[in-house]
């Protein structure tokens, strides 16, 4: 009998039981299928029992006693899916949130999240919510998008499972590519990119690692169910992944103070998340913020013109006017002296 | 995942939906479960094969296709799907933060409830996956709204902030969320400018949810312009030296042109001189506008600015 058919059977045997069914039961309803030799047969049921369980399916052995006999039995109310009386509104804005990260083509557990989204439609009759709410990442070029998504279900199922991967790494920093073997803690997403985070045994540290830039990926298959490491406590992956380049860990933190005026100071707040502000006068701001990349705090700086101001450190507006020279220098009329 | 796991969860979902949708076309079935129209036969054949021991007639799923409609007789107990798996309410939850659940709204309310409704014995399990993605951040609060006035289809309105300028008050008939390379926009009709608008969410101010209905066409879907693909009058050459290169293929891809130096060239639309300025000078010195001139010196005079001159 194929295996799913015989797993289906087993779910269907168990559901309508009454009473415990016992190893030797079972052997006797599916003779061709747990016959031959005992070890062979517990080998396959053990297999078989697994892959319910990871469906969700509450299977218990119970020991029996002077009223019940031993065996395997199931609890009902706890396999089925229960209504989650979840208001119109709370069932449109799942819907939205889901379906936009499945159409991105790469989320992290697509094959859960489309199950996940039929489950909770399922009580939803005819009118569900259709989503207006779309993502693109942007970080990947046409024709890779089903690349990245396989690399994310590869490395969410490794993530789940905590198994070591072995990845081949293409760092822009870098010519060539490295090889590691990575210890997958978890994904984030960041300005539409993923981000792997995990120890990495060749650097023997934590390190991030764009997904997108990874050109071969393969999960540790030995054993898979047991895991291969454990997640330190208190591990957080907001804590590991930059969002502005000014949060890239490239340097020890040093505080830089910017002055927003003009249309820049009523946007302080949404520009500079997680910066210190404090009013100068009408207008404007002052923002005090801790970066570790402070080329990258420059750059936008830059990017925001002249209403953004470095007050501080020395260093940062040294910086600032090395980099305007050097855009002048490159953008200089042939027949004008270059001075910033 | 293995396809036997794929399989086995379709199929315990498949007989619920068909028990409590009788006559489903087999189209609608296969569209509820993403699989063509020759598996959906496959797994509908493998079905009727499916029973309980002892496999008397009574025993077996009756599953059947009449007149291109599915029915269930006898669905041997698969009367609903099973709970959520951890793995499926934490991608989910998970895919819910890309709507950021911000405290006692609409979302935040049905994770609570998808979290009563998982066994027990799996909760600490979905926490801990659950923590394994993190896509938080890319959501601005500003979601919150804009996602009710969609759903309700009501109109907003918001002080919108424009270059040289106080913010300008805007009402817009919100059609659609987008999010690209993790900027969020809002696409919708203008009412000041009488046409659909892309708006950037960050440059929204004091967001409001009127009770103003408005019906949204049904096509409404907008694309954030690239600017290597856009058709101007104008074309700008950008030039990008050997260390931002690599960061600008993975942006443009094909569009970016190799250069011996190991440095790459992009074409650009160069109809906003702005957004131009602004992109050439956070390459902080990597980049450099070789043509036109016009161009060149607007990024010239923008950097003479940003250092006071």
């Amino acid at each position: 009998m194929e295996r799913t058919e015989r797993i289906l059977d087993l779910v269907a045997l168990l559901l309508d039981a009454r009473e415990p069914i016992s190893w030797a039961e079972l052997r006797e309803h599916f003779p061709a299928d747990y016959g031959g030799s005992d070890d062979a047969a517990e080998r396959k049921f053990e297999r078989d029992k697994a892959e319910l369980v990871e469906l969700g399916f509450p299977l218990t052995y119970v020991q029996g006693d002077d009223e019940r006999r031993d065996g395997y039995i199931v609890d009902r109310d706890a396999y089925y899916l229960p209504e989650a009386d979840l208001s119109k509104e709370e069932l449109a804005v799942l819907y939205a949130a889901g379906s936009a990260a499945l159409a991105s083509g790469a989320f992290p557990g697509r094959d859960d999240l489309a199950h996940a989204l039929r489950k909770i439609g399922f009580f939803a009759g005819e009118s569900l919510p259709t989503p207006r709410v779309r993502m693109e990442l942007g970080s990947v070029q046409e024709g890779e998008e089903k690349e990245v998504s396989a690399r994310l279900e590869q490395l969410w199922d490794a993530c789940a499972a905590r198994k070591w991967v072995e990845l081949t790494y293409a760092s822009p920093k870098h010519p060539g590519t490295t090889q590691r073997r990575v210890d997958p803690y978890g994904l984030a997403l960041r300005r539409g990119a993923w981000t792997l985070v995990g120890h990495c045994h060749l650097r023997g540290g934590l390190r991030t690692f764009h997904v997108h830039r990874i050109r071969e990926l393969k999960v540790n298959t030995a054993r898979p169910r047991t895991p291969d490491f454990q997640v330190p406590a208190g591990f957080e992956l907001d804590a590991h992944v930059a969002y502005f380049p000014w949060q890239h860990r490239f340097h020890e933190p040093v505080e830089v103070v910017l002055r927003l005026s003009g249309a820049l100071a009523s946007r302080a707040a949404s520009l500079l998340p997680g910066a210190t502000l404090e009013p100068v006068e009408e207008g404007v701001v002052r923002a005090r913020m801790r970066v570790s990349f402070l080329d990258g705090l420059v750059r936008f700086c830059l990017q925001l013109g002249p209403d953004c101001r470095v007050e501080g450190p020395q260093s940062a507006q040294a910086r600032l006017k090395e980099m305007a020279t050097r855009i002048l220098e490159r953008h200089a009329d042939p027949h004008e002296k270059v001075s910033a | 995942m293995s396809n036997v796991h794929e399989r086995l969860r379709r199929l315990l979902f498949l007989v619920p939906y068909v028990s409590k949708h009788p006559g489903v076309t087999v189209e609608a079935l296969a569209r509820a479960l993403n699989i063509s129209h020759e598996d959906l036969l496959e797994e509908l054949d493998l079905l009727t094969c499916v029973g309980r021991p002892p496999f008397n007639p009574d025993d077996y799923i009756d599953i059947y296709v009449d007149n291109d409609r599915v029915y269930v007789d006898l669905d041997q107990r698969l009367f609903a799907p099973p709970r959520l798996t951890a793995g499926e309410a934490a991608a989910l939850a998970a895919s819910a933060e890309l709507l950021r659940p911000a405290a006692g709204d609409a979302l935040q309310s049905a994770l609570q409830k998808l979290e009563r409704i998982l066994p027990p014995s799996t909760r600490e399990r979905y926490r801990e996956m659950y923590r394994k993605i993190d896509a938080s951040t890319e959501a601005p609060q500003a979601l919150a709204p804009l996602t009710r006035s969609i759903i309700e289809r009501l109109e907003v309105t918001f002080n919108y902030a424009r270059p040289g300028g106080p913010p300008e008050p805007r009402r817009v008939r919100p059609y659609e969320l987008l999010s690209h390379r993790g900027q969020w926009y809002l696409q919708g009709f203008d009412h000041m400018r009488q046409d659909a608008r892309l708006f950037r969410l960050d440059r929204m101010e004091d967001i409001t949810v009127t009770d103003t209905p408005f019906l949204p066409p049904p096509d409404a879907r907008a694309d954030v312009p690239n600017p290597a693909r856009s058709r101007t009058e104008v074309s700008v050459r950008v030039r990008f030296s050997p260390v931002a290169a690599p960061y600008v293929k993975e942006r443009f891809g094909r569009d970016a042109r190799p250069l011996a130096d190991g440095g790459v060239e992009v074409l650009v639309a160069g109809d906003s001189e702005r957004w131009l300025t602004q992109w050439v000078l956070s390459f902080g010195g990597e980049a450099q506008v070789v043509e036109p001139e016009s161009a060149r010196a607007a990024v010239a005079r923008a950097a003479r600015a940003s250092v006071g001159l």
